[in-house]
Formats: structure tokens, sequence, C-alpha cells
């Protein structure tokens, strides 16, 4: 009795056996209700999305589709980290302040307006991705570690100083390494972003296919059941990429494990 | 130059009291009020015949009343609004990273292992070693201070007390004479703060010229382990906290002495200071 009431109680830590097995009551009570309450009506069962992603899975062009988003997501990721990461590093050095703050406001942009413009500043359908891809990470990158390297203890540069080390080893020892892993849980959240856009970009330039694409394809021929089942899909590899980042975080940065709430 | 002699358990001790070592002149730090007013007081460079001892000096006072803040301009992180900090047998201002400091919270960099932090001790030292010459002096440090099992882990994985000690020793590697502790015995139990006690103790017996500034509102201990101590405490009608008392343990023959505690003119001395917070 006093475990159950212990699992409606808040701050209490629990197991990661107990974790899991709440997970999974909490996914099996979701797909009940969804079977119960969308049969017969418009929306797709969950056992017909799982019929559906069954089949898109073993249909011929799947697997080219699979690595063309996943080879977008991850060059767009890589080349927003590289310059989210010269933005925020160079915003310490007051004269370049302003750019990561106007970075930081580009936020609010709305890249629907700048599509245009990304068309006519690039080569070819590839470019236009990507440049809109970068473009629409690099500001909540940058925010996102911003936030970080404000939030670094000030105690932490004063100890610098009485080990008598100059502002570029400050900046090196506190920022750059002291704040490695934290790039790695910046991508993680930026990933989602990413991957998030990648069904949007890729539907300005089909002719490279993509899991965008054959989104955009299945909602014009209103096939609601292969909808759901590509999103399930799309959800599923978010899911695995968001796991694999967070584990990778706490394998090459171990101390990270110690200052994470269990 | 002074020659002093001075009994402790009938025991003659001579010490000297050589030139100036730390001059704070007419400190003063304003914000929004006057948070400190014109704290002056000096620190000669004690000397005991055929011995090696540093010295302890307490800034004592109570809990917000600008202890932190003068610690910071002690250490040359913070300018005052006016005033100077002159450090050194040549008693030039000082500058930041000529003084070690180890505050509250005992920060060390939580992304290194220990022997690592105590590497960027030495990396920055007035004294330069080869890589073998650095590991050995980190594991003397280590082996006298109960670390050297410690070197591999990271500091969450250490207790209060051990990254105290570690906190120390980077601060000693870097080949700082003086070394500034910002509240060593606060949130310690009775039993780990005599620990302390003893470690301050041990850390000013290393060197010679080693001198431990403590800024601390625990009276007891601080005088406990202090040749010299002064009290910052506000006066009557006037804005700012300043140096209201200076007192000489060693001419009072209470320095020295590992049971000082037990001795009823040390008792006594610890009751009229309590008046004078």
């Amino acid at each position: 009795m006093g475990f159950l009431k212990s699992l409606f109680t808040p701050l209490t830590n629990t197991s990661y056996k107990t974790s899991s097995i709440l997970v999974a009551i909490n996914v099996l009570l979701a797909i009940v209700l969804w079977q119960v309450f969308a049969s017969g009506g418009l929306i797709p069962t969950p056992l017909k999305i799982g019929q559906a992603a069954l089949r898109i899975m073993a249909s011929n062009g799947f697997y080219d589709n699979f690595f063309i988003s996943l080879t977008l997501t991850l060059k767009g990721m890589s080349y927003s980290i590289l310059i989210a990461l010269v933005i925020c590093y160079l915003s310490l050095i007051p004269f370049f302040n302003p750019l990561a703050k106007f970075v930081i406001k580009c936020r609010y942009l709305t890249l629907t307006g700048l599509i245009f413009l990304f068309t006519l500043l690039t080569s070819d359908g590839h470019n236009l991705k990507m440049g809109l891809l970068i473009f629409g990470i690099v500001p909540f990158f940058v925010t996102s570690f911003l936030s970080i390297i404000d939030s670094i203890n000030e105690q932490e540069y004063e100890l610098c100083k009485t080990l008598r080390m100059n502002n570029w080893q400050t900046l090196l020892e506190v920022v750059i390494i002291g704040k490695l892993d934290m790039v790695f849980e910046v991508m993680r959240q930026n990933f989602a972003i990413a991957w998030m856009m990648i069904t949007m970009v890729e539907g300005l330039s089909m002719s490279e296919g993509g899991l965008g694409t054959m989104l955009i394809k299945s909602n014009k021929y209103i096939d609601l059941g292969s909808v759901f089942a590509i999103l399930l899909i799309i959800f599923a590899i978010g899911v695995f990429f968001d796991y694999l980042l967070k584990n990778l975080r706490m394998w090459l940065f171990p101390y990270t494990k110690l200052q994470v709430r269990k | 130059m002074v020659i002093s002699i001075h009994k402790i358990t009938g025991q003659e001790i001579m010490y000297q009291k050589e030139e100036i070592i730390l001059k704070v002149e007419n400190i003063h730090l304003a914000y929004d009020r006057l948070i400190l007013r014109d704290v002056s007081f000096e620190v000669h460079n004690i000397t005991r015949p055929n011995l090696q001892q540093g010295q302890v000096v307490s800034l004592i006072g109570r809990s917000g009343i600008g202890k932190t803040q003068l610690f910071k301009i002690l250490s040359g992180l913070q300018n005052p609004t006016s005033g100077k900090v002159l450090i050194g047998s040549d008693l030039h201002p000082v500058v930041e990273g000529e003084v070690g400091i180890v505050p509250q919270n005992y920060i060390l960099f939580n992304h290194r292992s220990i022997l690592d932090n105590l590497n960027l001790g030495l990396r920055g030292s007035i004294n330069k070693l080869n890589d073998h010459e650095k590991i050995e002096l980190i594991n003397k440090y280590a082996s006298k201070f109960g670390l050297s099992e410690h070197l591999k882990k990271y500091p969450m994985q250490l207790s209060g007390g051990q990254r105290q000690r570690v906190s120390i020793i980077q601060q000693i590697l870097t080949g700082n004479k003086f070394i500034l502790l910002d509240e060593p015995f606060s949130g310690l139990d009775p039993v780990i703060k005599d620990k302390v006690v003893e470690l301050l103790i041990n850390i000013s017996e290393l060197d010679e010229l080693n001198t431990l500034v403590i800024v601390s509102h625990d009276l007891e201990n601080s005088l406990a382990i202090s040749d010299t101590a002064f009290i910052l405490a506000n006066q009557e009608n006037q804005e700012g906290a300043t140096i209201t008392e200076k007192i000489d343990l060693m001419e009072m023959g209470l320095t020295w002495d590992r049971e000082i505690k037990t001795k009823k003119k040390f008792q006594d001395l610890v009751a009229e200071m309590k008046f004078k917070m």
C-alpha cells in the first residue's frame, strides 16, 4: 500500500525497474483507450496503424527514404552544432556578443516567409533543405547553450583566476571543456527540433524522397492509416536517438551520472 | 624587529615579528549602502628559531557583516570603492592569482578528476616542475592529507571535508603563500571541526611563509588556531563594518598549543570577544 502511495507522491525516487514498469503500464493504457474509443471512427485504431507500419517497413522504398531523412538530419545537425558552438563561444568576446543576441532573436522568424529567399540563395533542392534546416536549428541551439553558459557559477571563473589562468585558458577550461557534456544534452534536445522540421523541409523539394515526402503523399490521398504509421515510425526513431544521445553523453562524460537526479 | 618570549604551559617559546607581509589600508566598500568602512590592519612575518611554521590570521565577524566581500577584496578578485591591499615583503598591490582562495562551498572543477584538479594547481605554479616531479608532489600531498585513494574520483564523489582538503591542496600547489579560507568551519559537526583545525595547523606548518587567512564567524575555532585575529564588527551609530579589535594571541601566550581550547584563559578570551562581535 505504501509503495502504491509513493507512486502518486511528488519527488519520490523510483528504481529503474519501477520506472520501466510504469512506462509500460501507461503505454498499454493509452493503446487500450485508443483502440476502444477509435473503433469505427475516422481515426485509425492502433491495430490498423501497427499493420500499416509493418507494411510500410516491408515496402521497397522505405529504407531509402529513411536513410535520406536520417542523413539530411544528421548532416544538418552537424553543421548547425558547429555554427552554433562558434557563435556561443564568440559571444563571450564582447565584440561578437551582439551577433549571438541577434541569432537568439531569430527564433521568432518564421521559416515559411524565408523560403523564397533561400531558394534564390541555394543552387538545388538539397541545399535548400539543408539551409532551411540549419537556419531553423541554430537559433534554438544557441539559445539553449547560452543559457547553460549564463548559469555557470561565478566562482568557477574566480577559481581559474586564483590558478593563474588567463582569460583564454579560463574560457577553454570552464566553458569549452567544462560544458562539453552539455553540448550533448543540447544536441539531444535539438535533435527533436531537427527531426520535427525534416518533414516540413522535405515537403519543399520532394524529388530526393524521404520520410517527409512519404508523409505528404499519404496525406494527399487521405490514407490516414499510413499517415499515422509513418508518424509512429518517425516518433520511434526520434525516441531511439534521444536515448542514444543521452547514453552517449553518460558514456563519454561519466561525471554527468553524478549530477543528474535519479 | 621585535623578539618576544611568552610562556605556554611553563615552556618558553621565542618568536620574532619581522617585516609586514600583508597591509590593508583604509578599505571602503559601498554599493547602495556602505558595507565596509575604513578597514585597516597589518600582518607581520612571524618566525620561530629552529622551527618551520607559517601563521594563521583570522578575520572574525557575524554573518552578513561583509566578510565575504572583504575576502574577495583581499584576494584581488574584487576592487574596493577606495583603499588598497598590499602584500609580500615589498608590499605591492595584490593582483588576482597571488592569493589562493578556498570558498565556503569548496569549488572544484566537477568535470575533472581529483588528480586533474590538483594538476591544474600545478600548471599555473610559480615552481616549474616536470611531469614526474608533479606526480610525486601530488602523491606526497595526497598521502599526507588522506586523499591517495580518491585521486581518480570526481569531486562529486567526495564528502565535503575531502573536497575542502582537495581545494586547499590545489591552492598550495600553485605556490601561493597566502591562502584565504572563507568559513572553513561552517556546517561541520564538532568532530569534523577539530579535524579541520588540525588540517589548517598542518597546512600552516608546511612552509614558513605560508599565511592562512581565515574569514569566519566561528569565534572559538578561529581563535584556537590563530596567531593574530581581527574582529570585524559594526560600531554604534556608524554605517559599515570595520576592524574593532585586534587580538595578538602570541603576545597573550595563546598560540601553538593544540590543547588551547581547554585553557581557562582562552575560554575567558572567547567569552569576552563574543560581546564585542
